[in-house]
This record gives structure tokens, C-alpha cells and sequence, in this order.
């Protein structure tokens, strides 16, 4: 397995940007996923990787070997095709064999091989079966297989979950978690689901419009957001627009006034107030420092959420759902509540980062 | 919704399958100079052009170029065919259209462009010779070699277009899989555009060869008086000798042995490629 | 042989101003014309349909096809009530072949006047000759010095590669091969053996007569034979070209129009045929196209005589054709002429 390292990558398409000025670098070993809307520049820097696309400038390394010029077939990554991309004309056992064969393994050395990688996905029994004879799971276990059957410098995912059913997806995750680190592999994979970044990837890239918002560990982004954008895409997040009061205190544009400690946030340039549900507490009764009333009560099983409306702003809280009794089970929309939360655990951020 | 279909098959009916009959009640009659035809139920006509050496030549010959022309023709169409099916401009659909072009021109006149090309004054000729490529005009005109280049002309947008139609259908992920798994330009297309362009190289195929088959101005036209293919020697039967019934005979032939390599390539092509 | 005075009256200058002569009646209509296109087509509009037959009140349709589609038809219709033509323009030997099977209306001295007029010689039951012609040596006078004097020259092993022919015009071909060979128009055999040393010369054939005359322009061929009317037309659009009325003999064409039994404005049809006649439009003909007018009373000019008409030697050799022998050999010439010939 190798290191790899994109230097100042840019791809332009035309006069628009496609990825602009990427400088990242994916530690042996490690997955790093690049997480982003749809045109955020992720896909294309995959491709790049790849070797699809060549880049309008930077460059791309593994280990200190500049492959930038290197044609796709030359570079040695795995990729898994978000489609899958299994030859249809061809049985699972020679969609694995594939990539060896190019390699000009002989006929005995792939049947080995193919068995090995079948066997690491649990396939063993579908060899022969057509790709189209297999369930989309059972395909993306191929897809899995065939990109590590050679052996990458490089193991790339794209979307590799997205066309699988929730529940599927939550045990595959897993599963590709748990062999990319038993098998130590320098993994690079593109997601616009945040929870499979954030569950799969020891570090997570946020692109935005062909940039990077923010390059940080799960933790990191979640609760260090650089920018509202970044804040609303890792995880739900209340933000609300407005400018610091003092030391302690945070006014929105609606002339509400939150409670904050400015020295938890360093940027002069913060218009934005952001909060995730989970760390406000309600409380019932105009007791505390922020007082509103309840809008909405969505009861979602082991929690329940609550939307306070405080004047003219609303803010999300999302509680374990109480036990019968608890004060709180007897809410009812247009009761007044009191939130509350710890002082330093707000963000006052941008609304967007340059 | 069955229903729907019953105009269509009448009409195909109509104007198809009728002539045919009538063609093939006058393929069984006996021919006279100055009667036209008689009346007659008898296979000789069949027996004639079956066992005449000139007859059997001709169809070989007609064969020969059909299958070379397909050849050639799907070797050509696929570089241009792989970059239209991969087109994502805007001016795809002009590009369509470009392709069919052509077929707008009626292959008289096309053949006609090509005389004026191919003869000894013509432009080719008349612009090795100035370039001093050659030192005496070439004889393209009444040759195969005209009749081939002309032929291929006339059919090249009809397997362009249906080989991009299917190379469209092809994922393009599906080459970038292979490529990724190191498979070279070259290799990605035969292991894996080829394969998978199968029902396209056999429509587009099929379609060719039974034009080429019956390629009749361009055979006249570029091939000259001496050059033999079998929609000629049917017209020849029909309107110069006036022997309908020969012609007729000789028609249903050609319809035979086109229809036996149809069916004998899609069946062949079927084992080849059973991926469905 | 056919007799010798029409050819003489051609130029003899007997003049008698047809178009002034009263018509039989008008009665109007539509008359559809089997034609040639190209310039016969448009001689035919141009000489007779709009100056004689519209101030009368027909209306001229032509049906523009070759004589074989015309052929074709005539034969295909046979049976139906009404056909498509009302007057159907071929060659003699294409009008003979189609005879047979009884198309034709025999045609009426009654409704066409100017019948009497016409060279008994080129008289027919079934059409009227429109124009005539005969089939000579044509060649290259650039080229050729010494010319050659009888079809035989032609297969003089110096003109290798140099005699061009032209496909359409195999019955001809194949005569004048039979002609050379000591055969006639009621001898088809020699063609066979003569016709296949001329392949080995190394003949040239080309699939019309438009593609043989480019190459005797370009002076891929020099020699050919062919209809003198042609090669007067040739010679007109500036190809140097003079010819031989060949020893053997020469034989004619005469082009023939009919009125099919099943025509459905039978006496537009006889109008037309009449009109065809006129001494003014032969003159036309003449002037055109090169063909000789077929009655007594068209004189030409005397230079024009001189190009298209034949002298009183080269008249004495002019060949009529054997209808019914040629017709009955028709496919054996077809045959021999694509399966060994061209082979």
C-alpha cells in the first residue's frame, strides 16, 4: 500500500471549476472520505486519482512517484464503481480474474487468486453466476473483490453504498470498514452520505463548488465546524444568522439574544450561531435564560425531537425520549419550555468560508 | 393492444407478401419471346440458374462482396460509431443527422459523384497526376475495387448508426472498470466494447449484408457492363431479355441465399456471444 | 435491302406545307405519349405537341420511361381494359417483339392522314415510322488516318483496346459482329465466334451511350459503331468524329410509334401519330437529332443532307432487320452477349 498525495489538483471544465487547488494527503492505511454535494469536485478528484481524468494543473503522487501523466491502466488502483461496473458478459469468478489477467497471471495463478478474493467476500458459492444473476449486494461484493484481487497501491470507492437498502448498507459499511483495516489499505472513497463518512473514515475532506471547506477527523468536523456549510452538512445542526453581543451572548438577526462564550470561537468574521439539537436540554416551564414554546413534537423511537419556536426564531432540540412520568413526556405543542446548553458549545462561525 | 398491430401486418401483408407470391407464381412459369410468359408449374427456371456455371458465378461474386463489404464496412463504422455513441455535445443530434446525411442522396446520383471522381479525367486521376503521384491514369472506374468503395458509401451510415446506438447503451464506467484493472485502449475493446457491442455488430451487420446483396446502381453504375453481381442479372432477366420468369427465379435465389447467411450469421453470432 | 427512294426524296425537296393541312377533326382530350425523355422527349413537346396537337385541344402527358420499362408495360397491361398509353413511341425491332402478343391497333389510313406520305418501304400495320437511321462505323479523326472501310477492319488486331461499344446497344453489337463474321440479319451464328475475338482485342464496353461517347472524346476508344443520327449529335457537341458506311451493309433503325388496342383516347392517339408525320416536325427531327424523316414530302438543306442522309452507294447497303428472326434469337443474343461476351 502506498501513500497518496494530491498537490494544488485542479480540474476546469471549460471556465467552470471542477476542482480547484486540492492539496491533500491520504496516510498509508488510512481511509479518508470526500464528502460534499453533488458537483462538489469530489467524483472528479476520484477520477483523477484514477486516472480518468487528467488534470488541468497539480499533481498526483504514490509514495513520492508523480503519476500525474500515467494512464489509468498503468496506476494499479481498486476502484468500486458506485454502478458496480461488473462486466455483464462475464461470470463473477471472471470479473475477478480479470484485472490478474491483465496482468498476465496464468489461468492456474488466477484460479487461486479469484478463489481467495471470492471467499473474502463470501461468494465462493456464485462463482459462475452471471452478474445479473446476483442480487445487488452479492454484486457489490464482487465489485469489492475484483478491485482487491490486484492487489491497489490505491483502493478508491465511489458511492459504494448508495445503490443498496438501508439496512444492507449499514452491515456493508461495516464490513468494508473492517477489511480495509484488517488489509491496511490507503483508501480514498467519495460519499454525499454523512453517515458513512463519518462511520467509515478516519478523516473526512468537505468539498463545496470544486473546494475544500474543511480536512479534519469525524470528531474534528462535528464539533469544530469550520463554516455554517460545513456544520449543516456533517450532521443537522440549528444555525442562525446574526453578530455577537458581548463576551456571552450571540444576537440574531431577529434580535434574540443566545448564550455563548466568545472564546470558544476564534473568527472575527462569524455571523452564525450553530448548535446541533442533541446538546440542548429542554426543560419545561419558563425556567432558564431562553424561554419559547414548543411547535412540534416528533416522537422518532429511542429519541424525540422538539421544535421551540423563540420569537421569531426556531431552534431544533432532539432529547432521549422520556420515560413515562418525566415532566417532559407531558409536553404538548404551545407549552412554554426553557432551553438550555452549555455556554462553550456553540459555534460562531461563517455563513461561508473563503 | 394487439389490436394495434393488425394494420401494419396487413399492410406488410399487402405489399410485401403479396408481390411475392405473384413473383413466385411467375417464377414457376415458362418464358416466350413474344408472349411474355406461359403458363406453366414447373421448377425449371430454379433448375436453370442453379446449375449455370454464369448463375452460380454471379451469386459467389455477389457473396464474395457482400461479406467483404459487411467486413470492411464494420471495421470503418466502429472508430466513428465508438465516438458518436460516446458524443455528450450539444450538437450530438447534428452530428445524427450529418451521419444520415447521405442517405438523403439517392445512390444514382451518389454513384454519379463518384464516376465523376473515379473517372480517367476525373478528379482523382486528374489530381495524382498533377501531384506527379502518378504517371498514368488510374483504372478505378468499371472496377471491383469502384464498386466496393462505392458500396461502402452507401451502407457505412446505416452500421454507424445502429453500432452507436448500442456502444451508447454501453456504460461508459464498464471502461474505466477495465482500464482501472490495467486493461490497455486496445485490450478494453476487445474484451470488453466488442463483446458487449455483439447485438449492434450483428443488426448492423445483418442490415449491410442484405444491401449489399442487392446493391443494384452502384453495381451498374461504378462496376461497368462486365462487372456480375445478382441484383443486375435479375434487372437484366426482367427488362432486357423480358424473361420474367427467369427473373423471377433468379430474384427468388438471391432472396434464398441472403436469407440462408442471415440465419446462418445470427445463429452462429448467437452461440458466439450467448450472453442475452 | 430496303428500297432506295425515300432516301433520295429526303433531299429531293418536294415541298408540301403539312401543318397547313386540314386536320380530321378536333377531338380534344388527354394523350398520354410513351417516350423517351432527353432531347426525343423534348423535340417531341417542343415540334409537335405544342405547335400541332394544343391548338387542336389535346393535351400532351408523356409517360418518360427507356423502351424496356415501355416494353414492360405494354406486355404487363396486355390484359387490363385500359391501358396507361395512348401513343407508345419504339424502335422497329422493340415495337415487332411486343406486336406479337397483339397490343397494338392496326393502323387506320382513315385517321392518319398523312399516311400516304410515308416511304412504303418503312410502312408498318401496327406504328408509323417516325424517324430512321442506320448503324455505321464511327471514329476518331485525330486518331484514325486510314479509316476502316467494313466491319471486318474492326477486328484488325491494331485497333486493340481502342474499339469501345456500348452495352445497351448489344443487338446491335452483336449484328454487326454477325456481319463481319458473313452472317446477316437472318444469320446470328458468326457473331458468336467473331464476338469472342473481339473480346480477346480487348473491346471496351461501356453501359451507356452517353459513358461511350466521353470516351471517345477523352480518346479512350477511337472506333465504335453506332447510329450515324448519333454520331451527327456527337459531332454537333464538338467530338471529332467522321464515319464509315461499313462493306457488309448497314443496318437501319427506324423508330416507330404506335397506338396501344387498350389506349383510352384511341383517336388522340391516331392524331398524334398523324401529327408525328408532319413534313415541318420531320424536317426538325432531322435537324436535331440526325434521323432521316420517314416521308416524301420533308425535304432537308443540302448540308444537313450531306451528314445524316446516306449516298446512293451506301444506300444500296442498307439492312432491314429480320423481326421475328431476331426476336426469336433474343435471349440466346442476351445471354451469349452477358454469359460469354462479358464474362
Amino acid at each position: 500500500m502506498a501513500q497518496l498525495t494530491l498537490e494544488k489538483l485542479t480540474k476546469r471544465f471549460g471556465t467552470s471549476i471542477g476542482v480547484e487547488s486540492l492539496d491533500l494527503s491520504v496516510n498509508e492505511g488510512e481511509l479518508v472520505a470526500l464528502l460534499g454535494p453533488s458537483g462538489c469536485g469530489k467524483t472528479t478528484t476520484l477520477r483523477m486519482v484514477a486516472g480518468f481524468l487528467p488534470p488541468t494543473s497539480g499533481r498526483v503522487l504514490f509514495d513520492r512517484e508523480d503519476v500525474t501523466q500515467l494512464p489509468a491502466y498503468k496506476r494499479a488502483t481498486g476502484m468500486v464503481f458506485q454502478s458496480y461496473a461488473l462486466f455483464p458478459h462475464m461470470s463473477a469468478a471472471d470479473n475477478v480474474g480479470f484485472g490478474l489477467e491483465m496482468r498476465g497471471l496464468n489461468a492456474a495463478q488466477r484460479k487461486t487468486k479469484i478463489d481467495e478474493a471470492l471467499k473474502l467476500v463470501r461468494l465462493s458459492h456464485l462463482a459462475d453466476r452471471l452478474p445479473r444473476q446476483l442480487s445487488g449486494g452479492q454484486q457489490q461484493r464482487v465489485a469489492l473483490a475484483r478491485a482487491l484481487v490486484i492487489n491497489p497501491r490505491i483502493f478508491l470507492l465511489d458511492e459504494p453504498l448508495s445503490n443498496l437498502d438501508a439496512k444492507l448498507r449499514a452491515e456493508v459499511r461495516l464490513e468494508i470498514r473492517a477489511l480495509q483495516q484488517r488489509l491496511g489499505l490507503t483508501t480514498l472513497m467519495v460519499t454525499h452520505d454523512r453517515e458513512e463518512a463519518l462511520t467509515m473514515a478516519d478523516r473526512l475532506v468537505v468539498m463545496d463548488g470544486g473546494r475544500v471547506r474543511q480536512i479534519g477527523t469525524p470528531q474534528q468536523l462535528y464539533d469544530s465546524p469550520v463554516d455554517a456549510f460545513v456544520a449543516d452538512f456533517v450532521g443537522r445542526c440549528n444555525i442562525l444568522s446574526g453578530r455577537r453581543a458581548n463576551e456571552r451572548e450571540f444576537r440574531t438577526t431577529g434580535g434574540l439574544l443566545l448564550p455563548t462564550d466568545v472564546a470558544s470561537s476564534e473568527r472575527d468574521d462569524a455571523d452564525a450561531f450553530a448548535l446541533r439539537p442533541e446538546r440542548i436540554t429542554v426543560v419545561a416551564g419558563e425556567t432558564g435564560e431562553v424561554r419559547g414554546r414548543v411547535q412540534a413534537i416528533t416522537y422518532m423511537g429511542a429519541q424525540t425531537e422538539y421544535v421551540v419556536a423563540l420569537g421569531d426564531e426556531t431552534l431544533v432540540a432532539v432529547r432521549p425520549t422520556p420515560d413515562a412520568g418525566e415532566p417532559l413526556a407531558a409536553l404538548k405543542p404551545h407549552d412554554a419550555v426553557s432551553l438550555q446548553w452549555d455556554r462553550k458549545v456553540p459555534r460562531l462561525v461563517p455563513q461561508t468560508s473563503k | 393492444m394487439a389490436l394495434l398491430v393488425v394494420p401494419a401486418c396487413l399492410l406488410v401483408l399487402a405489399l410485401l407478401i403479396g408481390p411475392m407470391i405473384l413473383m413466385f407464381r411467375i417464377s414457376l412459369n415458362q418464358f416466350s419471346p413474344t408472349q411474355l410468359m406461359v403458363q406453366a408449374l414447373s421448377p425449371d427456371n430454379y433448375i436453370k440458374a442453379a446449375t449455370d456455371p454464369y448463375y452460380q458465378q454471379i451469386i459467389l461474386a455477389t457473396l464474395g462482396i457482400a461479406l467483404l463489404c459487411t467486413l470492411l464496412t464494420l471495421i470503418l463504422a466502429f472508430p466513428a460509431a465508438y465516438w458518436l455513441g460516446r458524443m455528450e455535445s450539444r450538437w450530438k443530434s447534428l452530428v445524427v443527422i450529418a451521419t444520415l446525411f447521405p442517405l438523403l442522396v439517392g445512390n444514382v446520383v451518389r454513384s454519379a459523384g463518384w464516376m465523376a471522381l473515379f473517372a480517367r479525367d476525373g478528379l482523382v486521376n486528374t489530381s495524382l497526376l498533377k501531384l506527379g503521384v502518378i504517371s498514368a491514369p488510374l483504372e478505378i472506374m468499371y472496377t471491383t475495387k469502384a464498386v466496393i468503395i462505392g458500396i461502402i458509401a452507401v451502407v457505412l451510415p446505416y452500421m454507424i448508426l445502429t453500432l452507436s446506438a448500442v456502444i451508447e447503451s454501453i456504460p461508459r464506467d464498464l471502461e474505466y472498470a477495465a482500464a482501472n484493472l490495467g486493461a490497455s485502449g486496445a485490450r478494453v475493446f476487445w474484451r470488453v466494447i466488442l463483446p458487449l457491442s455483439g447485438p449492434g455488430v450483428a443488426a448492423g451487420s445483418i442490415l449491410v449484408f442484405v444491401l449489399c446483396m442487392n446493391t443494384y446502381a452502384t453495381a451498374v453504375l461504378l462496376g461497368g457492363p462486365r462487372f456480375k453481381m445478382m441484383a443486375p442479372a435479375v434487372y437484366d432477366q426482367f427488362v432486357r431479355g423480358n424473361n420474367w420468369p427467369m427473373g423471377a427465379a433468379l430474384a427468388f435465389m438471391l432472396l434464398a441465399v441472403t436469407m440462408a447467411f442471415t440465419v446462418f450469421g445470427s445463429v452462429a453470432f448467437a452461440r458466439k456471444y450467448r450472453t442475452g | 435491302m430496303i428500297s432506295r427512294r425515300h432516301f433520295l426524296s429526303a433531299s429531293a425537296g418536294v415541298a408540301a406545307l403539312a401543318s397547313g393541312m386540314p386536320t380530321a377533326r378536333a377531338e380534344g382530350g388527354q394523350v398520354v405519349v410513351g417516350t423517351w425523355g432527353g432531347d426525343y422527349g423534348q423535340l417531341l413537346s417542343d415540334i409537335i405537341d405544342k405547335p400541332i396537337m394544343a391548338p387542336k385541344g389535346f393535351e400532351i402527358v408523356q409517360d418518360v420511361a427507356n423502351a424496356d420499362p415501355r416494353k414492360t408495360k405494354l406486355l404487363a397491361e396486355r390484359q387490363s381494359r385500359r391501358g396507361s398509353m395512348d401513343v407508345s413511341c419504339l424502335s422497329d425491332n422493340d415495337a415487332y417483339i411486343v406486336s406479337q402478343s397483339d397490343v397494338f391497333e392496326k393502323i387506320d389510313a382513315a385517321q392518319v392522314k398523312r399516311l400516304d406520305k410515308v416511304f412504303p418501304e418503312l410502312k408498318s400495320d401496327i406504328a408509323i415510322p417516325h424517324i430512321y437511321s442506320a448503324q455505321v462505323i464511327l471514329y476518331n479523326t485525330n486518331q484514325v488516318k486510314t479509316p476502316p472501310q467494313s466491319f471486318a477492319d474492326l477486328w484488325d488486331p491494331k485497333w486493340r483496346g481502342k474499339i469501345g461499344l456500348a452495352d445497351i446497344l448489344y443487338p446491335n453489337n452483336t449484328l454487326a459482329a454477325a456481319l463481319a463474321g458473313g452472317g446477316g440479319v437472318s444469320n446470328l451464328d458468326p457473331a458468336e465466334k467473331k464476338l469472342m475475338e473481339w473480346r480477346s482485342l480487348d473491346v471496351k464496353i461501356y453501359p451507356s451511350n452517353e459513358a461511350l461517347a466521353a470516351a471517345l472524346k477523352s480518346e479512350e476508344v477511337w472506333l465504335t459503331t453506332m447510329w450515324l443520327a448519333r454520331g451527327f449529335m456527337w459531332k454537333k457537341s464538338g467530338i471529332p468524329l467522321a464515319h464509315v458506311v461499313p462493306k457488309e451493309g448497314t443496318p437501319a433503325i427506324v423508330f416507330q410509334a404506335s397506338v396501344p388496342k387498350n389506349a383510352k383516347n384511341k383517336a388522340g392517339g391516331f392524331a398524334y401519330l398523324d401529327a408525328m408525320l408532319d413534313a415541318k416536325a420531320q424536317g426538325g427531327f432531322a435537324d436535331k437529332m440526325g434521323y432521316v424523316p420517314t416521308v416524301t414530302d420533308a425535304p432537308l438543306p443540302e448540308d444537313l443532307a450531306k451528314q445524316v442522309s446516306l449516298t446512293e452507294a451506301e444506300r444500296a447497303r442498307l439492312l432491314k432487320p429480320d423481326y421475328a428472326y431476331a426476336a426469336g434469337r433474343s435471349q440466346r443474343t442476351l445471354d451469349f452477349w452477358n454469359k460469354e461476351f462479358k464474362a
